[in-house]
């Protein structure tokens, strides 16, 4: 497992599902090295978690070019903050933490996200590559037509399952804003699903 | 309250993909970023000192430069107004030989007013007023700022102006005869 949770980039498939860790004192190992600079850890530690963030940052932004950007952040800003990170949290937490705000510079900074709402709707763009099939296509596309507050709201809180305090605390919004922002998702969900079949 | 539509909605989420490889590989991006090591964000003691230095060297000699061309017509005045700058300096006062010019020009000011039309002389007494008004104006702002040398050489030159005018207006005079001159 340990050659496993080391390789090299020249050793990764292209399209490879990310690798799991099998051991958090593995995982732990490895910070433990990222934080005195050892980059061959951290690559490891990418290797590891980089699905996940690239998922986060993708159903976020509902854009494969941001959300590539926005997980090149998180990763660098990760490598650059990791002697802050103290093992309060799970790293993956920590480094969602990173991507989420990300995502959310990234989209103050431009008002890129808007005119690509623009865009999806004008065009009915090509339906992100997620993996997801039937159903689940439907869902993934009404979701990345949900307006941003509830889309990132419904994306932390039901697709990766934090709570609304953590989600709130991402996001930097209160809870009951959290809580307001997923209703309004599934109520637009509701009303773009149930025209496809999705509540038959 | 949930509805039968928000479990079904929820159990679906919970199914979508949170683990997504991206379609190309992202490490040799980051890691060029990651081997080049961090610009120091804040410059060091001494190369803020330099700049700081340079920075007031540089502006104060653009400012040496720049009142040394205003006081480059000083130089240049005639002869005949040599004396406007005897001891003009600090304390903005005129030279005694301004003064005494000065004096008996407005001393004879209104006799050679007099002399003239009243829209000519409603002319002069307009343009006098300028720069009496400019010399009262530069006097209050040289109160608040006794050593600028700008304002004491714009109040020299406003000087200036007010004594050519006195003369000018006495020359303009000295040839119109008046009645009981006859």
């Amino acid at each position: 497992m340990e050659a496993l949770l080391t390789m090299g980039a020249s050793d990764y498939s292209r399209g490879m599902q990310a690798i799991q860790p099998t051991s958090s004192a593995e995982e732990a190992r490895l910070v433990q090295r990222a934080r005195r600079q050892d980059a061959g850890a951290f690559e490891s530690l990418y290797r590891l978690h980089v699905g996940k963030v690239y998922g986060l940052c993708l159903r976020m932004t509902g854009n494969v070019s941001e959300a590539e950007d926005c997980t090149q952040e998180a990763f660098i800003k990760a490598w650059s903050q990791l002697v802050r990170f103290r093992g309060d949290s799970q790293f993956s937490t920590w480094l969602h933490r990173i991507a989420v705000n990300a995502v959310l510079g990234r989209m103050r900074k431009s008002k890129r996200e808007q005119e690509r709402l623009q865009v999806v709707d004008d065009v009915n763009a090509t339906p992100l590559s997620t993996g997801d099939s039937g159903t689940l296509r439907d869902l993934a596309e009404a979701v990345d037509r949900l307006p941003e507050g509830a889309r990132h709201v419904f994306v932390l809180n039901a697709v990766y399952g934090y709570t609304h305090e953590e989600a709130a605390d991402m996001l930097g919004i209160a809870a009951g804003t959290s809580k307001a922002q997923l209703h309004r998702a599934r109520r637009l969900l509701a009303q773009q699903l149930k025209e496809q079949g999705f509540d038959e | 309250m949930n509805t039968d539509f928000d479990d079904k909605l929820d159990r679906a989420a919970r199914q979508l993909a949170r683990d997504i490889s991206p379609a190309r590989d992202l490490w040799p991006g980051i890691a060029d970023a990651i081997a080049t090591p961090a610009r120091p964000s804040r410059m060091p003691i001494f190369a803020q000192a330099a700049a700081v230095v340079l920075l007031v060297g540089a502006s104060s000699g653009l400012t040496w430069y720049w009142m040394k061309g205003q006081v480059q017509p000083v130089t240049q005045v005639s002869p005949a107004l040599v004396f406007e700058q005897a001891s003009f300096g600090a304390n903005y006062s005129l030279g005694v030989d301004f003064q005494v010019a000065r004096d008996g020009l407005a001393a004879e000011l209104e006799v050679s007013l007099a002399r003239l039309s009243p829209e000519a002389r409603g002319d002069i007494e307009a343009n006098l007023q300028i720069v009496q008004t400019a010399i009262y104006e530069i006097n209050a702002a040289l109160e608040q700022e006794p050593d600028n040398v700008l304002l004491q050489e714009k109040l020299l030159r406003a000087y200036r102006e007010e004594l050519m005018l006195l003369r000018r207006i006495g020359g303009l005079t000295r040839n119109v005869m008046m009645r009981n001159d006859i």
